[in-house]
């Protein structure tokens, strides 16, 4: 399994308000590996991808991806940090007028820090990754169709496929099947195992699913007031931990 | 926990009968008194504005006077009408032009969600509201005095009062913009400039075409206004066939006027529908 690729270790986040929203927080993936973080609402997990993705720092403790610490970044020098990781969160956020392939091209744009991208031009270069992109995630027949015309679960492949674009080494995934129906939900989850496995791209994605988790997991991540609760093999979490996740939190 | 739920409900339910009893007789007695300070106000309108309808029925013979004296129009004139119709036309696509021009990059500032910081954004939403609350009129006269008589200060006017109209408007359709993609190219790290181009842009480029081509529409009609007060165009020469007593030249313009407004209406209507 070779060395972690991201490390996120004993983080804490407390906000402004004073909510201590994780407390203690680690975890690691390895390149090829498909985490699931688990949790009920508010227990911290999208917090905890947020810290990873560097879009918050954390009160304390240390981000390490390809064993550099990114909570020590800023400025330029943070969004370059950021770039080994790409991001899918619950909605698609395609440009919706924009066709699927543009969209995917879009993912590309931290690398073409040009005039010409600045005024909107595409760079041309990356049309053939681009399309390798959509290749990936089945999409190759939609290239040129509007974004807004696809279905639920095209879209949220169609996002992956932009993600992918980035050329990232990890790919962060926010509940990316929350707003999508049981068949699609599989179609994504599946998407995101053969990313994992056959691209040898960490991943970690937030779920609200213990079935999918369960089924395309090598890892299953338990969250519960901001606090890491376990972290095994998808055959060693019993019901019983799964449940605990959920039981109600006293006030 | 379904206790709790039902508990909800039935508190829900006891709430909305509590509110509309009271809002039945609340309802009834606010709508009398609304009812009655209608009336009291339209009574002094009708007072103010010196309401004379028996005045129409009198003065129906002096109008007929007027048309009659004004037909047939005048068509001798209209070869010399049509460089003041082109102006008027003209006045209204300028000043739309510069108006666009100068309202994005004013909207992008007086948009919550684009601005970069409070106090630009204030001054924008500020210079915004001043371009709008005064009328192109009254702006016309400003311009016609600082620049002279001709369609300049005319363009200039229609500009500046859409600048106020349109700086609203976009800032509404920015803010209203779906930031999904915003966000999603700022993780893929591109940097402000492009997140602008490839995510604002084309989110919005259509609402913001339609809203300027039916601001143009409107600049039409009111650059013929705009001549009333000196600044060139079709209004100008109906003014002074005005006062010249030359009904037949003011039916011709009037008529002008009438194919010029259809026209541009229907145009910028077919527009709008292609691009929507």
């Amino acid at each position: 399994m070779g060395g972690a690729l991201i490390e996120a270790d004993g983080l804490d986040m407390r906000y402004a308000t004073g909510r201590l929203a994780l407390n203690g927080a680690s975890l690691s993936v390895a390149a090829g590996e498909l985490l699931v973080v688990l949790g009920s609402n508010g227990c911290g997990k999208s917090t905890l991808l947020k810290c990873i993705a560097g879009l918050l720092r954390p009160t304390a403790g240390r981000v390490l991806v390809a064993g550099r610490d990114i909570t020590s970044l800023s400025g330029r020098a943070l969004s370059e940090g950021r770039m080994a990781m790409a991001m899918v969160f619950q909605q698609a956020r395609l440009v919706g007028r924009r066709s699927v392939l543009a969209n995917v091209v879009c993912g590309t744009l931290g690398r073409h820090r040009t005039f010409a991208s600045a005024i909107g031009m595409l760079p041309r270069a990356e049309m053939p990754l681009a399309m390798a992109c959509l290749e990936q995630v089945d999409l190759a027949g939609f290239a040129e169709q509007r974004a807004g015309t696809l279905s639920g679960g095209q879209a949220q492949r169609a996002s992956i496929a932009r993600a992918l674009a980035q050329r990232p080494a990890a790919l962060l995934a926010d509940e990316p099947v929350a707003s999508l129906d049981p068949e699609a939900s599989e179609e994504v989850m599946r998407l995101l195992r053969r990313i994992s496995a056959h691209g040898g791209l960490g991943v970690i994605c937030v779920l609200h699913q213990p079935v999918l988790a369960r089924r395309y997991a090598d890892r299953i991540v338990g969250m519960r007031q901001g606090r890491v609760m376990f972290d095994d093999a998808p055959t060693a979490v019993t019901d019983d931990r799964m449940q605990a996740l959920y039981q109600a939190v006293a006030a | 926990m379904s206790a709790t739920v039902e508990d909800r409900i039935a508190r829900d339910r006891a709430a909305r009968g509590g509110l509309t009893t009271t809002g039945r007789w609340g309802g009834t007695a606010l709508g009398f008194i609304g009812l009655f300070a209608f009336l009291v106000v339209l009574g002094q309108a009708t007072f103010v504005v010196q309401a004379r309808p028996q005045d129409l029925i009198t003065g129906a013979h002096g109008m007929a006077d007027i048309l009659r004296r004004a037909m047939p129009p005048d068509f001798s004139k209209l070869q010399s009408e049509l460089w003041p119709a082109l102006e008027t036309v003209d006045i209204a696509f300028f000043g739309t032009t510069v108006a666009v021009l100068l309202a994005v990059p004013l909207a992008i500032l007086a948009a919550h969600n684009t601005s970069p910081g409070r106090p630009l954004y204030a001054a924008a939403r500020s210079l915004i509201a001043l371009c709008r609350a005064v009328p192109d009129l009254v702006w016309a006269l400003l311009f016609v005095t600082a620049v002279g008589l001709g369609p300049f200060p005319g363009a200039l006017a229609v500009s500046v009062h859409s600048v106020g109209m349109l700086g609203r408007l976009f800032a509404e359709v920015i803010e209203d913009m779906d930031m999904g993609p915003v966000e999603a190219l700022t993780t893929t790290g591109a940097n402000r400039l492009q997140v602008f181009s490839h995510a604002v842009v084309p989110s919005v480029l259509p609402s913001l075409l339609g809203i300027a081509l039916y601001r143009l529409d409107e600049n039409i009609r009111s650059s013929l206004v705009l001549g009333f007060v000196g600044a060139g165009g079709l209004g100008f020469e109906l003014l002074t066939a005005m006062n010249l007593f030359q009904y037949r030249t003011v039916s011709l313009l009037l008529l002008l006027t009438f194919v010029i407004v259809i026209l541009t209406e229907r145009m910028s209507a077919a527009l709008r529908r292609r691009i929507g």
